[in-house]
């Protein structure tokens, strides 16, 4: 069933991917089955919960949010076409063809398309480069507390926008590397060859802002966010300095009507298709589900429907159509803390990895439809899918072998009679933290089960998400196990999971990504506390490879590259059992047509959607 | 009586500032996440979180902020939830901008739900004190059972899943936003909620009646009442019920206060966008201006009715007077 659904998404995107002619015309397969795409109507979204940041682009660090930016209110110079069936594929969208690089890599120059202008109030004003260089102000601006300025940093490590630093860090007053030649051409600096950077340039906080828009609105632009896509907030030609526009009611509401200064002839990517798009903000998935059913919803596009529905959905042959699987680019993984005993042990680790039930946590998380079964860490699109069948800890249907694993803690310190079982009191209730919600409860007494035999108990500890987080991201809290983790790709590039994951540098006091600690130096393990607690003085580190494939430009190289790094890190650092690629489940009302996943955010997109009879 | 009022409210802002006190020393003492590190997104560094800790107010003394947030508990314009400190660490808008937005839907939640269990309650609880033990008593018991069982979660999604995705007969959750709350009511959009709401309150209430009013009936000048010849139905009505009810004001009184702060579950069951919703989130997210908000506004909708609740035993009840 994964595979048929995944086939109607590919044939939605096959579909969509020929109408190359406008907003006309065309024919789309969708859940209304193949037939015209006629424009227009309002396609009615729901969220389970709002934004995360208020809609500012510069602070909003969320799928959600993002897809929104691309499909809809912010282009950037380069973006991505859903329709391309490679995800990773980047396309001139404000830009009017790909940039120039010089042969050095270090100077990356754009041209900016003429006669875009801005939606309303400033629907009169042309997009220069200065818009370009202001939104990276903004995103450099410490105040405005910036979802992922780190991206744009030049430092030691990683090839950013020269003098970007020194701006982030008040030593500048502009960003030395970011040139507005002229109106129409932005030049962009780098300290050194950075691969990545067109994903980097395609992130919605890089999207132009014009001069006056967001001076005054250090903390809330967000509701007075000036359009450039082919939709704006409802009543967006109101925004005054104190009036933001009334189609973005934080928590309630979201309205997006047509922008008047979107004209299609200056977008290749967006057919925009629909006239209005109406998001109500709460309730439940039980009852948004309802309402998809019943044809008063068209998508909830936040989470994934009950298990019901989604049993429903893919069984009946009247309703196939309406459920699209696709991979959200995501893995799901436990993790041990490489700086806390046991698991400062490799064989530790590697029988840990033979051991779990990865299928049965899989299905305990809702089954096959969810996503397929992940034997290394990074999502395989990120590395063209190099590792293919890879499996380093093969085990009959992935249910976990408990032999293999015992021959591996019989390598370990901590079984000093060779039996395959640990008998040193570091396996005796160890510390798993996990989330207290469905089903990350039930997957960690899945792995008490699976462990058991190997010697290790397990102190379970459920937190409340946020909660729980909390005590991953602060390196002081010493957890040595977890269990509700998941890391999604940022852009397609292996970059957006190897930095904040597994590169020792970027350990932090708060807010740290790499849980295990990989890569940490003796210094940090002492200020950590490590050191004086455990003895733990030195952990391995992947941080040479990693730097290695930083520096590549070559797109083959790279993936290359960093396949290679994950086969390392799989195996011979094993810190982590990945279990799950993560899959997104829509399903969706009868009147939907042309749905198209955006792998960029990992979501349908707005821009291509359609109804049947333009939603008459 | 203008002495007593006066005394009242001073009472209710010390009652505001003991209720604020405690919010901020819970944030303070158990915080469930760092608001600084928070808004400070992914791979912050520690001049990054140092410059959005001085943004909050957070590097400053615990006494200078909480003094920055107690002056927002005087009810006063331009003074009360000042926009200034009560401004939302996770969405940026002013707590009051929200709070005053979503004020009409909970008080339409609340209001049409009191009534209808009023309507509702007072009844059943009046004929199961004057018929005791009969099948009217009986159900009334089975009534008032049911509807303290059932739990508001469970009934709001049964009442949708019945009326609204079965049979149609009524509209699904949420308010669309073109529409006002006026619209609203008139589209039937708090039929469900006003019922769900209600029945657990009426099922309470007509117990509640019904104790106090057999209780009632068996007093001395009731007794008096019969004997001077009035009708049975004005000593039941004027005599009778018109004691009973006195307690069940006080209560309607603290319901309706703690709901006009917010009808969590029903909310959120329903998707209606009013103060109950605002505080989950506010919760979830660790957003501690819109929790000391929220918490403030409820404690103020608490004492204010408490205060008419008060004010209004003088009219029903002859042997109270202030002074």
């Amino acid at each position: 069933m994964l595979a048929l659904v995944g086939v109607l998404a590919l044939v939605a995107a096959a579909c969509g991917g020929d109408d190359e002619g406008g907003a006309t015309g065309s024919t789309a397969t969708g859940a209304s089955g193949a037939q015209e795409i006629t424009p227009g109507g309002t396609f009615k979204a729901a969220l389970l919960s709002d934004v995360t940041a208020g809609f500012d682009p510069q602070k909003e660090y969320y799928a959600v949010a993002w897809a929104f930016y691309r499909c809809c209110l912010a282009r950037t110079l380069l973006s991505y076409d859903p329709n391309d069936p490679d995800s990773t594929h980047l396309v001139p969208d404000l830009a009017a063809a790909d940039p120039e690089i010089s042969s050095d890599g270090l100077t990356w120059v754009f041209t900016i398309k003429d006669g875009v202008t801005f939606g309303p109030p400033y629907e009169d004003v042309e997009i220069t480069a200065q818009d370009f260089i202001r939104a990276f102000e903004r995103e450099g601006t410490p105040e405005v507390a910036a979802g992922y300025y780190f991206y744009y940093l030049d430092t030691a490590s990683q090839g950013g926008i020269v003098g970007f630093s020194d701006f982030y860090n008040g030593k500048a007053d502009s960003i030395e590397g970011l040139v507005a030649v002229d109106d129409k051409t932005l030049e962009v600096h780098l300290n050194r060859p950075a691969g990545d950077l067109g994903y980097r340039l395609a992130m919605p906080a890089t999207a132009p802002i014009p001069e006056g828009a967001s001076e005054n609105h250090v903390d809330d632009y967000g509701r007075f966010l000036v359009s450039s896509g082919p939709y704006m907030f409802e009543g967006s030609e109101q925004i005054t300095d104190e009036t933001p526009a009334p189609g973005y009611q934080p928590g309630k509401s979201i309205t997006l009507v047509r922008n008047p200064s979107w004209d299609a002839s200056t977008d290749s990517i967006r057919k925009a298709y629909v006239d209005e798009i109406d998001v109500a903000i709460g309730g439940t998935a039980e009852d948004n589900q309802n309402k998809i059913d019943a044809g008063e919803l068209d998508i909830e596009y936040d989470g994934i429907p009950p298990a019901e529905a989604i049993r429903r959905y893919t069984t009946d042959p009247e309703l196939q159509d309406q459920i699209f699987v696709n991979s959200s680019d995501g893995v799901r993984f436990l993790w041990m803390n490489l700086a806390v005993p046991p698991f400062d042990d490799l064989a530790v680790r590697r029988a840990i990895n033979y051991a779990i039930d990865r299928d049965g946590m899989r299905r305990l998380r809702g089954g096959e439809t969810v996503g397929d079964i992940a034997t290394h860490m990074i999502i395989p699109s990120l590395e063209n899918d190099a590792l293919g069948d890879y499996d380093p800890f093969p085990s009959p249907n992935h249910a976990g072998d408990i032999e293999a694993a015992k021959a591996e803690m019989a390598n370990s310190k901590y079984d000093t009679d060779g039996d395959g079982v640990c008998d040193d009191p570091v396996c005796d209730n160890v510390l798993f933290v996990t989330d207290e919600a469905s089903p990350y409860a039930e997957q960690a007494a899945l792995v008490q089960d699976n462990l058991e035999p190997l010697g290790i108990t397990l102190d379970i500890k459920a937190f409340e998400r946020s909660t729980m987080y909390n005590k991953y991201f602060n390196p002081k809290e010493h957890v040595p196990f977890g269990g509700g983790a998941g890391w999604f790709k940022d852009y397609a590039d292996a970059y957006s999971f190897v930095y904040p994951l597994f590169y020792g540098p970027n350990i932090l006091d708060a807010g740290n990504t790499n849980y295990p600690m990989l890569g940490a130096d003796p210094d940090q393990l002492r200020k950590y506390g490590y050191t004086q607690e455990f003895g733990v003085t030195e952990v391995p580190s992947i941080d040479d490879q990693a730097e290695e494939c930083f520096a590549l430009v070559d797109p083959g190289e790279r993936t290359t590259c960093f396949a290679e790094l994950d086969r390392i890190l799989t195996e011979e650092i094993a810190a982590y059992v990945p279990f799950l690629f993560d899959n997104d489940v829509d399903t969706v009302s009868t009147r939907v047509q042309n749905y198209v996943y955006s792998g960029f955010d990992s979501l349908m997109a707005l821009d291509q959607v359609a109804l049947a009879n333009g939603g008459a | 009586m203008g002495r007593y009022l006066i005394r009242r409210t001073l009472f209710l802002i010390l009652v505001l500032f003991i209720v604020s006190v405690i919010t901020f020393v819970v944030f303070v003492k158990l915080p469930a996440q760092d608001p600084a590190i928070r808004a400070a997104g992914r791979s912050p560094t520690p001049e990054l979180i140092a410059t959005i800790r001085a943004k909050f107010g957070l590097d400053r003394p615990l006494y200078v902020q909480f003094g920055r947030f107690a002056r927002g508990i005087v009810p006063w314009p331009g003074v009360f939830l000042d926009e200034q400190v009560y401004f939302s660490y996770t969405n940026h808008v002013a707590v009051k901008e929200e709070i005053y937005s979503r004020v009409p839907v909970t008080a339409t939640l609340a209001l049409g739900a009191a009534v209808l269990w009023l309507a509702i309650g007072i009844p059943i609880g009046i004929v199961s004190a004057i018929k005791p033990r009969s099948i009217f008593d009986r159900g009334g018991m089975v009534f008032a059972l049911i509807g303290v069982s059932a739990p508001v979660f469970w009934l709001g999604l049964l009442a949708l899943y019945v009326f609204w995705y079965k049979l149609q007969w009524l509209p699904g959750s949420g308010i669309p936003p073109e529409e006002n709350m006026i619209q609203a009511v008139m589209a039937g959009r708090f039929i469900l909620p006003w019922f769900v709401l209600a029945l657990s309150f009426a099922a309470f209430y007509s117990r509640m009646v019904r104790g106090n009013l057999i209780e009632t009936m068996s007093e001395d000048y009731i007794r008096t009442a019969r004997a001077k010849g009035i009708s049975e139905n004005r000593v039941i009505f004027k005599h009778g019920l018109r004691a009973a009810l006195t307690p069940v004001v006080t209560m309607l009184g603290l319901d309706i206060g703690i709901l006009l702060g917010g009808a969590v579950i029903t909310e959120t069951v329903f998707n209606l966008p009013g103060l109950g919703q605002y505080a989950v989130r506010s919760l979830l997210n660790s957003d501690f201006p819109a929790i000391m908000g929220v918490t403030i506004f409820a404690a103020f909708f608490i004492c204010v009715a408490n205060l008419f609740v008060d004010v209004a035993y003088a009219f029903l009840d002859p042997r109270v007077r202030y002074s």
